[in-house]
């Protein structure tokens, strides 16, 4: 950590905090909208924020939304010659500052995951690099994980702060807060952030030695062996109780894959990028009519060996997986990565 | 001539070819004065009107949609209108569960010779419409706000 | 074999030994026998495919076999395959029979009367599910410990709504029975609950109520999927280019039409399973979307899907005199 100073934030100064940061920035923040689900939402003032739960969707939206314009166009005739139309298009890549208070390591891992597709390299996506660019990172750490988490399999820690701009560890009342760029740094002036007593430092050191260890993944050569283990009766078996429905992939932090559309409305219309599904047929469903993934087993298949093989080939070894383990709640038969991945490592 | 005071308002009509569209055309040359709100689709059949028709109408901005076939009995195509009758009854009854207001859609049975009958279900359903108002979007005005 | 006599746990035990004693005979001609195993952790169970003998110990039966497992049914069209089913799964069977999208002969049907399964959503309300040590069941109860204690609560209380007014627990369709046979145990009058909730509010209140909670939906068609009436869910008409039934877009406006296009295609042949409630990965209350039509379809037509495999459904046929449609006058 590349933290200069250690500060407290109480839990009841919460509120008061985002609402001045929304007067400058898009706030996000987990927010409760039903009984069972907290999702990352424009802060407003009510808003019942939550932080003790893993939200049901992970933020990636913030730089990456389900929906996003890339441009409109507009049809006309040409007055100088009635028989040719022209077309107009107008294209604009729009990032408002924005801060994303309450992402989980896991949640920041799957941005890295978006950083390295996105961002880095000789293409860059210019409407993420825009929003990432423009947004602030305030991760808390995670000091109770879920039966479903598995983040320490993955090269993640409940309590790594890679990527955050500010990082908050949960003690008592409220949260030890500590620099982590010089964005955040920018962040602790704000008069909510109060000295941190030295028993609240210990305390937060204390809490973030004693988060309980993971199940670990023998994850080590995956990449080697996903490739040799292709057979497609081994994913009949591990895709027999899929519904190909797409749930896990929408909940994942770390899936980035998207669709183009072209919606016309009158004599013009837009060009839109919406989030796709690996799991659908459609999703290499090919003008001929031929896909060459027809069945689940074929899909299941590309999905695991994407995440832990072809990805991390690609992107100098990191996992397209955060071990956020969403896919395994959200999962209506309640498939689990974690048991597929045990059996394709003792596989043959 | 719109038969109301300012602003049209958009009303669909989905009208089969045979019956509605020949009772349309009926008042048209019987010059019967009608609000002009309504704008026709024609369909060859009001059997071959899918109940998503109605619904993207609505989605599309329609205010308010009718459908009008041949009376029961005297579909063009025999059996067409009985399969309208009884999958426009279920829409009808189904729509206002989800926020739609029941006057907004309606569906009769017009026959070709019926030209003032036409008249009479035009003036009456664009009144019942505009007694509503325009429609407002699903959506529109309550703020989403998440990242998706 | 008294049911009433006999604990709820003597009687899980002893359909559990019934299941697994038919499938030792039958699973020789079958390609495999879909019934559950044990899930993730203690309070989840999840579709389990028997392909051997072995395989055969991990079978379980409990109020956590929530899924219905006759979604898979139509894709496997052409091989024969057993399947475990309970009183509401066996009415899409039905259905499926109905519409000839699948084959009886390709079937072998181990039937469970049922008393109940747990709706996941009323549980994740009441118990923080994050880390489960344990679960078990009493006579009337669900017990879970998790590092926070143990909670015991009700089971009529996290029921599933589809077994509070259950009329049939009893499969109308099999080749076994595994326990035995009982009537239904649940006032009819229960079964449109949800809908009159939402029949009590007036337009503008409907709206809200709908623009609320279809705000937080992400379009990933898990509903359609975990549909067994979805057949149709690879070429979907709402990912249609041509025709094009809507857009791509994510807005409330798309996310509405989307369910009044399911709750429409599955008009007259949604048999109440649940099966789309229970896969929403946001848990949004849209059963009683397609409940409201079987309401209607029930009224109109006195016409329930997934009864008899000799029915056709009401919007396949007419009559000429429609006595239960009353028409506007103009």
């Amino acid at each position: 950590m590349v933290s200069l100073k250690v500060l407290f934030l109480a839990e009841e100064k919460i509120p008061v905090l985002l609402k001045r940061l929304s007067k400058t920035s898009q706030v996000f923040a987990p927010v409760q909208v039903s009984d069972t689900v907290v999702v990352f939402q424009e802060f407003s003032n009510g808003a019942q924020v939550v932080f003790d739960k893993q939200a049901s969707m992970p933020p990636k939206g913030v730089i990456f939304p389900q929906t996003e314009q890339f441009l409109s166009y507009t049809y006309a005739k040409d007055p100088e010659n009635l028989t040719r139309s022209t077309v107009q298009l107008d294209h604009q890549v729009e990032a408002k500052p924005t801060l994303l208070f309450g992402a989980r390591p896991c949640d920041v891992q799957g941005l890295a995951v978006f950083d390295a597709v996105f961002t880095q390299g000789q293409w860059q996506d210019p409407s993420v690099k825009a929003r990432t660019d423009a947004t602030t990172i305030v991760t808390l750490l995670c000091v109770k994980p879920e039966g479903t988490c598995f983040c320490t399999s993955v090269g993640g820690s409940p309590t790594a702060t890679e990527g955050a701009d500010l990082a908050l560890t949960p003690v008592s009342g409220g949260y030890v807060a500590e620099a982590i760029t010089e964005k955040g740094k920018t962040m602790l002036q704000d008069e909510a952030f109060t000295p941190a007593k030295d028993k609240q430092v210990k305390e937060a050191e204390r809490v973030r030695a004693a988060v309980k260890k993971q199940d670990t993944l023998p994850l080590k050569q995956i990449e080697q062996k996903l490739i040799k283990l292709f057979s497609t009766e081994f994913w009949e078996q591990m895709s027999a109780p899929c519904i190909s429905c797409g749930a896990c992939t929408y909940v994942c932090p770390a899936c980035y894959c998207f669709n183009i559309t072209d919606e016309p409305a009158g004599m013009g219309g837009e060009r839109i990028r919406t989030w796709d599904s690996c799991m659908f047929y459609q999703y290499t469903l090919e003008a001929s009519g031929h896909n060459p993934r027809p069945t689940k087993a074929e899909r299941y298949r590309n999905r695991i060996g994407h995440k832990f093989s072809y990805h991390p080939t690609n992107y100098k070894g990191q996992f397209g997986c955060s071990g956020c383990g969403r896919c395994i709640k959200a999962c209506p038969v309640s498939l689990d990565i974690r048991q597929v991945l045990r059996e394709a490592t003792t596989h043959g | 001539m719109s038969g109301m005071e300012g602003k049209e308002l958009r009303v669909v009509g989905f009208l089969c070819n045979w019956c509605s569209y020949g009772g349309a055309d009926t008042a048209g040359v019987s010059r019967f004065k009608q609000p002009t709100d309504l704008r026709i689709i024609r369909v060859p059949c009001s059997g071959r009107v899918d109940p998503l028709f109605v619904v993207k109408a609505f989605m599309e901005g329609a205010d308010g949609v009718l459908v009008s076939g041949c009376h029961p009995r005297d579909c063009h195509y025999a059996e067409g209108n009985f399969y309208a009758r009884r999958r426009l009854e279920v829409l009808k009854r189904f729509l206002p569960f989800m926020g739609i207001e029941p006057d907004r859609f309606a569906y009769t049975w017009v026959s070709a010779s019926e030209g003032a009958r036409w008249q009479k279900v035009v003036t009456d359903f664009t009144a019942q419409v505009h007694a509503l108002g325009p429609r407002r979007a699903f959506g529109e005005g309550a703020g989403s706000g998440g990242t998706g | 074999m008294d049911h009433v006599a006999r604990s709820v746990k003597e009687q899980a035990v002893a359909v559990l030994a019934n299941i697994k004693e038919a499938i030792t005979r039958e699973l020789e001609g079958l390609a495999f026998v879909i019934g559950w195993e044990e899930g993730y952790d203690p309070l989840h169970a999840a579709p389990f495919f028997v392909r051997s003998l072995a395989d055969i110990e991990r079978l379980i039966w409990n109020p956590l076999c929530v899924h219905n497992l006759t979604s898979y049914l139509p894709k496997l069209k052409g091989r024969k395959v057993g399947i475990i089913c309970k009183g509401c799964d066996s009415r899409s069977i039905v259905q499926l029979l109905q519409e000839g999208l699948i084959k009886r002969e390709e079937l072998v049907i181990i039937g469970i009367p049922c008393r109940g399964v747990v709706d996941m959503a009323r549980i994740k309300a009441r118990v923080d599910c994050s880390q489960i040590t344990d679960v078990s069941f009493t006579e009337k109860a669900i017990a879970i410990k998790t590092p926070d204690g143990r909670q015991e609560i009700p089971l009529d209380e996290v029921l599933a709504t589809k077994c509070l007014s259950c009329q049939y627990p009893t499969p109308l369709v099999y080749d076994h029975l595994a326990g035995a046979a009982f009537s239904a145990q649940r006032p009819a009058a229960a079964l449109y609950a949800e809908v009159e909730e939402i029949e009590k509010l007036d337009l503008k209140e409907r709206l809200a109520h709908w623009e609320k909670e279809l705000d937080r939906c992400i379009r990933c068609y898990a509903c359609r999927n975990a549909c067994p009436l979805c057949v149709c869910q690879d070429q979907c008409a709402a990912e249609s280019r041509n025709p094009h039934w809507f857009s791509q877009r994510t807005g409330v406006n798309e996310k509405v039409m989307w369910q009044i296009m399911h709750a429409l295609h599955l008009a007259g042949r949604c048999t109440d399973c649940g099966e789309c409630e229970r896969a929403c990965p946001m848990d949004i209350p849209i059963q009683r979307i397609r409940r409201k039509l079987n309401k209607e379809i029930k009224e109109l037509f006195e016409y329930e899907a997934g009864i008899n495999p000799e029915d056709t459904p009401p919007l396949y046929t007419f009559k000429v005199e429609e006595p239960t449609i009353k028409e506007k006058e103009w």
